[in-house]
């Protein structure tokens, strides 16, 4: 899922289950599905590596995607 | 001995003219425009410095067209002859011509060609693309070696290392510098990942000379600016360089790292905010939880067995698998909910109404009735009573009442 779309429904789970008006059930089953999200979210989050590419032009009109070497 | 030749002021006015305008003839002067100031007349009235000396200067009205609006601090070339201006015995320079030169000639091209493309509507606000808030894709344009590069991936890899950046390399300085810009935005505009196009491209360079940065103010590359299918941002040279291409990008940044800075969100406020999520959302099920356990007392007293077996170790599991997750929720400050948590787990099991049954208790009711027995008046011999013990029911009929 798109960090976007996983941060949006995180927030349309907690404030759900916020209302309170849900049974023990569907609250106990939203909040673990909301805690998963986070955690999912959160280990997304810190194993993010940046990627660099760069465009490069091989032969004429012939283009190649290669890592870029930062150091 | 003659008497010394005694000459009037306007006469020795007309001689010094004289003497200025054919000793020195038609010469080119070049200095520092200062106090410019068009008459009602159609003259035009400045003054040239450098660092040492000033001298007036006027243009007569249709001496010759303006190559330029002539400004404050530009550099100028004049062409004309030195002469006396008599009423007043100051000597000035009638300009027959007037050209900017270097950064002045830079400078008027630079004005015109931003009225030009102001007035076809390149620059107009309602042309600005909004940037996404969370961008996946992004796309740079400048010097592969320069420090623009470096400065834009220093930032994303702290700030928002979730993207992925892909460099469009383009010499961003020198004659070849404008095909290769139009050459990189093209290439930069097909540009897919997985299918899907870029969020937007950084399109810049780091500071220098008025001369370095003539590629970002060239008309050229403003349009293939403007015709770029994704969004651009400006990110060229320092706070104070301002270029054609910052008015017509759809977002200007004052230098590289700012683009990067300004484009992104901050990973690192993203994730307390999912902390943040995750709590709110301990709070609301311990809210739930003791709702959840209040009801239970009450509805144990009313009625103790009433609730399945099953239903009762579905709710312990669910809560047993909600506890561990809790437990092991990465790197958050949550310890006293799961404390609180713990606690009113506790506090269910204990108000499990087999616990009592488990020590050899039971429940006695008149059959077809639902309150528990508490006293032996509440039944009579003859009648068909219920005894739910931890595992399994009995059913028998009443001999005898006693001690009642």
């Amino acid at each position: 899922m798109k960090i976007e779309e996983a941060l949006a429904k995180l927030e349309e789970i907690t404030a759900r289950l916020e209302r309170g008006d849900l049974a023990l059930d569907e609250a106990i089953e939203l909040f673990e599905q909301g805690l998963a999200m986070a955690a999912a979210t959160k280990r997304d989050l810190d194993a993010a590596r940046l990627r660099i590419d760069q465009v490069v032009e091989r032969a004429k009109d012939t283009l190649s995607v290669e890592p870029f070497d930062v150091s | 001995m003659n008497d010394p030749r005694v000459y009037t002021v306007s006469e020795l006015n007309r001689e010094a003219r004289g003497l200025l305008e054919t000793a020195l003839g038609e010469v080119w002067m070049k200095g520092e425009v200062v106090a410019p100031k068009a008459a009602a007349s159609g003259h035009l009235y400045f003054a040239l410095k450098d660092a040492e000396a000033r001298i007036d200067v006027v243009r007569f009205r249709g001496r010759s067209p303006a190559l330029a609006p002539i400004e404050e601090g530009m550099v100028v070339l004049v062409f004309g002859r030195l002469t006396v201006y008599e009423p007043q015995g100051r000597y000035q320079f009638v300009a027959s011509l007037v050209q900017p030169v270097g950064a002045g000639l830079l400078h008027a091209a630079f004005e015109r060609l931003k009225e030009k493309l102001r007035l076809e509507g390149l620059f107009d606000p309602a042309r600005k693309r909004p940037l996404p808030p969370f961008p996946e894709r992004i796309g740079v344009i400048t010097s592969p070696t320069g420090a623009a590069f470096h400065d834009i991936v220093a930032v994303l890899a702290r700030r928002w290392p979730l993207a992925h950046v892909v460099l469009f390399p383009s010499s961003v300085q020198g004659d070849a510098a404008p095909a290769e810009l139009i050459l990189a935005l093209a290439r930069a505009g097909r540009f897919t990942i997985d299918g899907q196009p870029l969020d937007f491209v950084i399109f810049g360079r780091g500071g220098g000379s008025a001369e370095d940065l003539a590629a970002f103010n060239d008309e050229r590359v403003a349009r293939a600016l403007s015709a770029s299918p994704i969004p651009v941002v400006s990110a060229v040279g320092h706070d104070v360089d301002v270029t054609i291409s910052d008015f017509v990008a759809d977002l200007r940044a004052p230098t590289p790292s700012a683009a990067a800075e300004q484009t992104t969100p901050d990973v690192a406020e993203i994730s307390a905010s999912v902390e943040r999520s995750a709590r709110r959302l301990v709070q609301a099920i311990s809210a739930r939880l003791l709702d959840a356990e209040r009801a239970w007392r009450s509805a144990l007293r009313a009625s103790l067995v009433r609730e399945p077996r099953r239903a009762i170790e579905t709710r312990e599991q669910r809560l047993d698998a909600a506890v561990a997750r809790l437990a092991a929720f990465p790197r958050t400050r949550l310890a006293p909910q799961i404390e609180r948590l713990r606690h009113l787990e506790e506090v269910l099991r204990l108000s499990d109404p087999r616990r009592p049954l488990a020590r050899g208790y039971s429940i006695t009711y008149n059959v077809g009735d639902t309150t528990p027995l508490r006293s032996g008046r509440e039944t009579a011999p003859g009648k068909l009573i219920e005894t739910v013990l931890a595992s399994g029911r009995l059913r028998s009929r009443v001999e005898e009442v006693r001690d009642a």
